[in-house]
């Protein structure tokens, strides 16, 4: 099969073919919708972190010209809307499922489109005010009167973690709600006491969000006649968003059809169905007309679904050789206000000893609630904050114990005969090369060179110093994938399929594929994701699934076009389907000069009296499948930074990749998704945090002016090169991309600082390293009385 | 946005008539913090007069020993000046330096210093080079001018029309800017005149101010190295998610003494 694929479209750097569009404002986003009679909502959302909801008036309100109807919690309540459908605990075939230690389940809450009673975080909607326009609807908003009571709240993740924080959720026994333990702990105690030399290391993966360039927005409609409601709205996919709106509007799920074209980024954030979603719905079939939503940015940073949050406590035993003996601690994550998702710890939890041979584990992991918007899977779930906190380990290692950086990573790296190599958390890795990743991104980031560049940057009053992180990435989203291909009599090939882009570029990925194995141009490919009348199965995008499915379901659907088109093929040319060969888009016939092409096939399919019935109509072929094995994506990073020693001001100067995906079907499109990968990774390391005020709960980081992200003129330009070891618990070979670039970026670039700063005895610099930060570490201060919600 | 009405006039008199004709009325220039907080229904005003038909308040021309900014100029005009590159190479790099390239070109000069936010960067130019404010009323010194956060010496009706910078002898400009915002958790401009040593903090309080004591160092001896034994207490200086007090007392110093070494 891994011949077969290769051929003309895959492997190439194809243009992405919806740029074009893209970039002349000819996209299609959520808020392009205009349904005819549409009326604008907003949504009133709750001040305080907690607060008891006693009454809302909403007499005034109704009163302001233009407002046509104000829904409330009770209103919601009294209408039979259910809770979104969460499943926190989902676990992929490849994972190992955490449960309590304590054998009781773990604790989920009902998450309301609407909040009713109580209101659990700052941005918690609690009504919704429908008017002739958003102007309108804000007035509204204004004027209505909510009589909240104060209740105590708790952000911080240790501190709600903690037996005696105020509770989230009051039939809960505390705010954990899940209490797991992995691992062999004699084993584990065992090594330590044996061990020559035990390292320990505390931190905090910081909040931070996703920012998606086009905010949020959904338009509700819903037909009297056909009972059937429209939503309008982006998501990772279209199929998922759909069976989550009609659970929570109790109807069947044909009762609703999602519609999306563009969407404007993702990372996780819009992997999960929203309450206002549901409610635009909801409201459209109240008010008796389509219903009309938009986020603002500052509504994005209290609404959109948050990412990271782990508090991390963990040891790394060795023997004086620097083999690595076991590795212990504890993962406490914050879940937010409501049981949406528990991912991000199971997830980063199974990959936390990465690719090293790591005999024993013993870890308690957590999950906490609080006071704050909802966490979820962002941009490799719950991979990157471990990665970080391994790679910060090792380094911490390498300078405490005087081992050599590389060396100590070199000798505990799995090597390729050791694989496939099940870690002490149950996953168990495919195939690979990582010693090979690894020396190429030595080499790529030119580390035998890095001295003389410290010694140079030194001259200017610069502090430069240099860090590699290895990493694993897994890829356990939805096994399940379907595709409806249909050769069209126009020229054209008609690709159906679950996945929705939110900037990947499937418009061409998916293309080169189709193309390839139809010897059609790419341009011939039309795809068609988001529109759940046509669309009828898919996952979404998510968990580095995107291309791993695609290429499965596309590469089976177009074998089976191939053969039916050879039978029809054989009959038009009058001779034995076994004499034709597909070649090029064309069954020709050997050993003769005869051949018809695919779209004259898919016409005689149409036209053709006396075909069987199974080959009659327009050539087309369906595929629905399940893969549940897994591919590991790994790689290293080689990252340099200059510090200003006097303010602590760091720039990332050099930065050098080197990520497998098994194969390669457009090396451009790879190339920048490992590029934007790297920009998040860096933005979480230095700048970006969801920065949730310890007293009050409020978000203090609620605009673009002081949540930072980083920009163009704050990254260099990064080297980064493809390496291709084709997976083999994939039939096509392929790993995923989209999460690599991230996944080793935080811990690349913060032991990068670290490393700058070795000089001044500094072991560690917790994220974001921000310039006072570095300066403080620097001077060995502690941190300021500044709120700091670890 | 609450509604409100639209004024473009297009004289100055025709502008100060429309501002005294009403309370909450507002001069809108280039709008890089007016409309954000509108947006945001922070602010409501009954009408906006918009100052952009005024031609005649756009411009960088040099009068003897001053250059002349006209109040509606953008950052990005004076940062691309040849005038204010020859006289005062540091307002140059002052403007050049705001924000981003989108808000350079719409913001403006006279917005700016009527909005007197704490960190923004020409409070710190305008009282370092001990710059005049003119307005339709008249000429304010930068030393009368700032009066505390969002808080000047404008009265009502009074419109910005051109803000006159005595051309020093040396001077230089050196912030460390805030990630997001990019506006200055600490900017200082310092320059040397022919009455004295002029040192502007911008960012680190309530307000700019003048580091007096930075200024009678540089007085005797205008080189970084003079400003060696400065300390600046903390105490009053502004704390946030951005940077503590303490670190801001500390980038004082090394912007002022950065400022110093780029002085020309």
């Amino acid at each position: 099969m891994h011949d077969a694929a290769k051929s003309t479209h895959i492997g190439q750097p194809v243009r992405r073919k919806e740029d074009q569009r893209l970039v002349t404002g000819k996209g299609k986003y959520s808020d392009d919708y205009c349904v005819p009679g549409q009326a604008h909502a907003v949504f009133l959302r709750s001040p305080h972190a907690h607060a008891m909801i006693k009454s809302i008036d909403v007499k005034a309100a109704l009163e302001v010209p233009g407002v046509i109807m104000v829904l409330t919690g009770a209103d919601r309540l009294a209408d039979g809307l259910k809770p979104l459908p969460h499943n926190p605990m989902s676990t992929h075939k490849a994972e190992t499922p955490l449960e309590n230690s304590d054998g009781t389940p773990p604790f989920t809450a009902p998450h309301y489109p609407l909040a009713h009673d109580r209101a659990r975080y700052v941005g918690e909607a609690v009504a919704i005010v429908i008017a002739e326009s958003v102007a309108a609807a804000k007035d509204g908003a204004d004027a209505v009167e909510i009589d909240y009571e104060v209740l105590p709240a708790v952000t911080a993740t240790l501190a709600a973690a903690a037996p005696d924080a105020p509770k989230v959720w009051d039939n809960a026994k505390s705010n954990v709600g899940l209490d797991a333990v992995v691992g062999d702990r004699a084993a584990t105690d065992a090594a330590f006491k044996r061990a020559k030399h035990v390292v320990k290391f505390e931190t905090w993966a910081q909040r931070v969000t996703g920012v998606t360039m086009e905010p949020r927005a959904a338009v509700g409609a819903y037909d009297r006649e056909s009972g059937r409601y429209t939503v309008y709205a982006g998501s990772g996919g279209a199929v998922k968003l759909k069976q989550d709106i009609a659970a929570v509007l109790d109807v069947p799920a044909d009762k609703v059809r999602v519609l999306m074209d563009d969407v404007g980024g993702n990372f996780g954030t819009r992997g999960e169905v929203y309450p206002e979603f549901a409610v635009l719905a909801w409201a459209a079939r109240r008010a008796g007309r389509p219903v009309k939503w938009t986020s603002e940015r500052q509504e994005s940073f209290l609404s959109d679904y948050q990412g990271r949050d782990l508090a991390v406590s963990a040891e790394l035993a060795l023997d004086a050789d620097g083999n690595f003996l076991a590795m212990r601690g504890s993962n406490v994550s914050n879940a937010g206000a409501h049981t949406v998702s528990y991912a991000p710890l199971k997830k980063g939890l199974g990959i936390m000893s990465s690719i090293y041979r790591m005999p024993a584990v013993f870890f308690r992991a957590r999950v906490t609630l609080s006071n704050t918007m909802m966490t979820r899977p962002y941009r490799s779930a719950g991979r990157p904050e471990v990665m970080y906190v391994m790679e910060r380990l090792i380094d911490i290692a390498a300078f405490e114990c005087g081992f050599d950086r590389v060396e100590l990573r070199r000798r505990n790296l799995l090597t390729e005969a050791e694989l496939p190599y099940t870690n002490p958390f149950h996953m168990t890795y495919d195939n690979g090369d990582y010693h090979g990743a690894m020396d190429a991104a030595l080499k790529l980031g030119d580390w035998a060179g890095f001295a003389q560049r410290r010694d140079e940057a030194k001259k200017r009053g610069r502090l430069r110093g240099i860090g590699l992180a290895n990493y694993v990435d897994t890829s356990t989203g939805a096994p399940r994938e379907r595709t409806d291909i249909t050769v069209r009599a126009d020229g054209t090939v008609e690709v159906v399929i679950g996945i929705v882009s939110q900037g990947q570029g499937h418009e061409t990925a998916y293309a080169q594929l189709a193309g390839d194995w139809l010897g059609v141009p790419v341009e011939s490919v039309q795809l068609i994701t988001g529109d759940t009348d046509i669309v009828k199965v898919g996952g979404g995008a998510h968990g580095g699934r995107g291309m791993r499915m695609a290429s499965l379901v596309i590469w089976n659907a177009t074998r089976e076009i191939i053969k039916k088109g050879t039978r029809i093929a054989a009959r038009m040319l009058e001779c034995d389907p076994s004499m034709l060969k597909f070649v090029g888009g064309r069954f020709e016939q050997d050993g003769s000069e005869k051949s018809v092409g695919l779209f004259e096939v898919t016409k005689a399919a149409q036209t053709l009296a006396d075909l069987p019935e199974d080959l009659r109509g327009p050539l087309a072929a369906t595929c629905d499948q399940v893969h549940h094995e897994a591919s590991f994506p790994y790689g290293t990073h080689v990252c340099e930074v200059e510090v200003d020693p006097e303010t602590g001001s760091v720039q990332i100067v050099n930065y050098a990749a080197v990520d497998d995906v098994g194969r390669a079907i457009n090396p451009l499109l790879i190339h920048g998704q490992v590029h934007g990968g790297i920009a998040q990774g860096a933005g979480q390391a230095l700048y970006e945090q969801c920065f949730y005020d310890a007293a009050s709960g409020q978000l203090l980081s609620g605009s673009l002016m002081d949540y930072a992200l980083p920009r163009a003129d704050t990254l260099p330009f990064f080297k980064t090169e493809i390496s291709e070891v084709p997976s083999n618990t994939h039939p096509l070979g392929i790993r995923p991309a989209g999460e690599s670039g991230t996944t080793p970026a935080l811990g690349v670039v913060i032991n990068a600082v670290v490393d700058a700063l070795s000089e001044f005895g500094v072991k560690h610099v917790e994220m974001p390293a921000t310039p006072e930060r570095i300066w403080r570490a620097i001077h060995g201060m502690a941190p300021p009385a500044s709120p700091n919600n670890r | 946005m609450y509604d409100f009405d639209y004024h473009r006039p297009t004289s100055i008199e025709q502008a100060a008539a429309l501002i005294s004709s009403a309370d909450d009325v507002k001069l809108l220039a280039g709008g890089m913090s007016l409309l954000p907080s509108l947006k945001m229904r922070l602010a409501r005003y009954t009408a906006l007069v918009d100052l952009g038909a005024l031609k005649e308040l756009v411009g960088v021309r040099r009068e003897g020993a001053e250059v002349v900014i006209g109040a509606m100029t953008p950052h990005a005009v004076v940062a691309a000046s040849a005038e204010v590159h020859s006289a005062i190479p540091a307002l140059a790099v002052l403007a050049g330096g705001i924000a981003d390239p989108l808000v350079r070109n719409r913001g403006t000069i006279g917005g700016s210093l009527a909005h007197a936010d704490p960190a923004a960067d020409y409070p710190a130019g305008v009282l370092g080079c001990g710059a005049t404010i003119c307005t339709n009323k008249r000429r304010i010194a930068s030393d009368d001018y700032f009066l505390g956060m969002f808080e000047t010496a404008l009265q009502p009706g009074e419109i910005i029309t051109s803000v006159r910078f005595p051309v020093p002898q040396k001077a230089g400009y050196a912030k460390l800017h805030q990630q997001a915002s990019r506006f200055a958790v600490v900017g200082v401009f310092v320059a040397r005149t022919a009455a004295g040593v002029r040192v502007a903090v911008t960012g680190a309080a309530p307000s700019v101010f003048r580091l007096k004591e930075a200024e009678a160092a540089l007085a005797k001896k205008f080189d970084a190295s003079a400003l060696a034994g400065i300390a600046v207490s903390p105490d009053g200086l502004n704390s946030d998610i951005h940077a503590s007090a303490e670190y801001r007392a500390h980038c004082v110093v090394v912007m002022a003494k950065r400022a110093v070494a780029a002085a020309a």
